[in-house]
């Protein structure tokens, strides 16, 4: 048996086990399944029905009792709209540590590295309730040591606490973790304002958080990658997509530049319109898959991100899994849908 | 501010007044019917007018014959009553049924009035269209021009005030918050007021008669529907967005069958376009309205989303979100449909009932629900009679003499 057969087989029966459990544990979706006719086991990953996302905002969905929440991770999002509420109860927020630590040893290795934060110290304030920057930054930060947070309150470099921090460190391997857009604006167009340029070699960068801003101001990830290497001599920089309504789903970017599958998620491209699978090598709708939600029904998500995926298993850069890219996110459903989202009937003249 | 028309560049508020000065004219002037005329042959006349089948509809509510069935309907009416413009008519259009200005608009100028519109301003294909071919006609017609003003702004309460002290009727056409937002601010003392807040619609079919049908009947029927269904994305408040199939069971399940899956092949030739953020949001709320008791089943298919219900209540009507999402009922009689219905309730669109039915129907209904119902097709046909209101009897005051 090859190895991605494997990977289905194992995913197939943790996966159709997560549907079962949550069907009996969760009666909202046990309502959701039954009433749309869901089979709880079924023969292919494509099979496993899926929630969309956006569902997360509107439901409160966990298959735990109230008093064993443990912490309730939320989606960022801006002043009024609604957030992703994830509920994770102890067991569920391990083995999300564990599966970070198993994605990012081979990247990082084991040693913790002195690491740099590129956003304020303030996002962590709150303890109960995590935003996503505030759950990332959590979660990347068992990765380093001597945390330094790059950025005041109000967004502008601590430059003497950066100077200081790398004094200290000046011979070691730095870890840098933030978010891409923040890393941008804040961090790399303010220096370049300033006409300064740090020598950052031989230090690797962690980012993710998606590329929406950045492609408004037409910044790909290879111009991203480009412009930080000039800037601040960073060789090695690796993307990450993941989002909060799916612990475990952590995928990082290759030396050549693809996300990966770890071996306890998945990724399924749909056709937008009809949801039916695409084969490699088509952008559609990222459908993810994971086994690690046991404590809210999150392991099959419909995502509203487009991407390909572009192979299995033989990507150049060595690593194994599934490889993608993500083309960023589908556009707002319209109010009016009308033209740009029905063509109309050719057939006119309705009488009045 | 920004002005449509007219088209000069002082200050707002003097060509606010400008308009607001003009004598008002008699209802039914024939320059107003001329410039109508004009309009009409304009967007009938130009290929690029073609592709928006609500333009092509508007075009030929405005022919002369048209027109002059509303002047007869109108006169019929005054009954020998003499009836003047009210004066200046305020008017705020809907973003998410842009033609609706129009209708608003043409109405009132019929009745005489003077009209400020403001219109959302969002860039929309037909809107832009539509406001070219009035621009290009509304310089040929100065008494129509010297009465009109369509602007567009930003929502705000200091300009919707200084046009709301001035007019003698405010028009709101908008979701309930738009009407809330608007009515806190006061009219003129002697001004009134017509609103059009949120609605919902829904047509009702005989199952014996869906399934006797004959081919070509058949056919009809699910492209009227369809031009109801999926016209505007659903989002109009006469599109139809709840089916209430009427029979046993058994034969609304053989009618249910034959119905979507004619639905189903009449899409896959005419829907052409859909958006993957529409579908996504379809599964989104089947999901949602799952998790209710009130709902037996979900289907999710690419052309359309079914949800079948036990009942209805006022939260599933708010949560529906267009593009093709049908919550489904099963009744024995049409009559007890009525009971089931609320305030919001607007258009009945019907298929395989006799008068009479309807009639025991309506006569059924006890609250405020239901304005209208039409055979099934005419869910979108605007009418000079809308949510309750004769448009032209209320943009207009009565003169008695004694």
């Amino acid at each position: 048996m090859t190895k991605s057969a494997d990977k289905q087989n194992y995913l197939l029966a943790e996966l159709n086990e997560l549907t079962k459990f949550h069907y009996s544990h969760c009666e909202p979706y046990k309502q959701m399944l039954s009433k749309s006719n869901h089979a709880l086991e079924v023969t292919t990953l494509e099979e496993i029905p899926f929630l969309p996302v956006q569902l997360f905002k509107m439901l409160a969905l966990h298959s735990i009792a109230e008093n064993d929440i443990f912490k309730v991770l939320t989606s960022s999002g801006t002043t009024g709209q609604q957030v992703s509420k994830i509920y994770l109860d102890k067991d569920t927020a391990k083995a999300q540590t564990k599966a970070l630590v198993e994605v990012m040893t081979p990247l990082l290795g084991k040693k913790r590295l002195p690491m740099i934060m590129i956003d304020t110290k303030n996002v962590l304030k709150d303890r109960k309730s995590f935003s996503a920057r505030g759950a990332g930054i959590l979660g990347f930060s068992n990765f380093g040591r001597r945390h330094f947070y790059l950025l005041h309150d109000d967004m502008t470099i601590d430059w003497d606490g950066l100077n200081e921090f790398l004094e200290q460190h000046k011979d070691e391997r730095v870890l840098l973790f933030g978010f891409t857009f923040m890393i941008w604006q804040y961090f790399y167009q303010a220096t370049l304002s300033k006409g300064i340029k740090l020598n950052l070699k031989d230090s690797v960068l962690i980012h993710g958080g998606g590329w929406k801003k950045l492609k408004d101001q037409s910044v790909s990830n290879e111009r991203f990658k480009d412009m930080l290497f000039q800037q601040f001599g960073i060789q090695s920089i690796h993307n990450y997509y993941g989002m909060v309504e799916q612990v475990g789903s952590i995928f990082v970017e290759c030396p050549k530049g693809h996300l990966h599958t770890p071996v306890y998620a998945d990724v399924i491209i749909r056709d937008p319109l009809s949801f039916q699978p695409l084969p490699f090598g088509e952008q559609g709708l990222i459908q993810v898959l994971s086994t690690l939600p046991k404590s809210y029904p999150g392991h099959s998500l419909l995502t509203e991100d487009l991407g390909t995926i572009h192979g299995e298993d033989d990507c150049s850069c060595g690593w194994k899994g599934k490889y993608f890219s993500v083309a960023g996110r589908i556009p707002k459903a319209e109010l009016r849908g009308c033209s740009d989202t029905f063509a109309f009937d050719k057939k006119v003249g309705k009488t009045i | 501010m920004r002005f449509y028309w007219p088209a000069t560049s002082e200050r707002w508020q003097t060509q606010i007044e400008s308009v607001i000065q003009m004598r008002p004219l008699k209802p039914f002037d024939q320059r107003v019917v001329a410039f109508l005329q004009s309009l009409s042959k304009t967007i009938l006349k130009d290929h690029t007018y073609r592709r928006y089948p609500e333009l092509i509809t508007l075009a030929y509510w405005l022919r002369r014959a048209h027109i002059e069935e509303m002047k007869a309907s109108f006169l019929k009416r005054a009954d020998n009553r003499l009836l003047r413009a009210r004066g200046v008519a305020l008017h705020f259009a809907p973003s998410n049924v842009d033609t609706i200005f129009v209708y608003s608009w043409v109405l009132s100028m019929l009745a005489g009035n003077n009209n400020i519109l403001r219109i959302s301003g969002r860039e929309q294909q037909q809107t832009d269209l539509l406001i070219a071919a009035i621009l290009k006609e509304i310089a040929q017609h100065p008494e129509v021009a010297s009465r009109t003003a369509i602007v567009t702004y930003e929502h705000n309460d200091e300009i919707t005030r200084f046009l709301s002290e001035r007019c003698h009727i405010r028009i709101v056409w908008g979701g309930d918050e738009t009407v809330r937002k608007i009515r806190s601010i006061p009219l003129a003392p002697l001004a009134t007021e017509l609103v059009f807040p949120d609605r919902f619609s829904l047509s009702a079919f005989e199952a014996k008669e869906v399934i006797n049908a004959n081919e070509s009947d058949m056919k009809e029927f699910v492209h009227q529907f369809y031009n109801d269904g999926f016209w505007f994305a659903q989002m109009a408040c006469s599109s139809p967005r709840l089916i209430a199939w009427i029979g046993s069971p058994d034969l609304i399940a053989l009618a249910q069958k034959r119905f979507w899956n004619e639905l189903n092949d009449h899409l896959d030739a005419h829907l052409e376009e859909l958006s993957a953020a529409m579908q996504v949001q379809k599964l989104t709320t089947g999901y949602l309205l799952s998790i209710d008791n009130e709902t037996t089943s979900f289907m999710h298919q690419q052309n359309f989303t079914r949800v079948q219900l036990e009942a209805i209540n006022r939260e599933m009507k708010e949560r529906h979100c267009g593009g093709g999402l049908f919550y489904e009922l099963e009744l024995p009689k049409l009559k007890d449909l009525s009971s089931l219905l609320d305030d919001k309730d607007q258009t009945l669109s019907y298929f395989g009932f006799t008068r009479e039915a309807l009639i025991d129907f309506a006569k059924a209904i006890e609250n405020r629900s239901i304005d209208r119902i039409v055979p099934v097709g005419q869910s979108l046909a605007f009418g000079g009679v809308w949510d309750g209101y004769d448009l032209m009897m209320h943009f207009t005051r009565e003169l008695v003499i004694r």
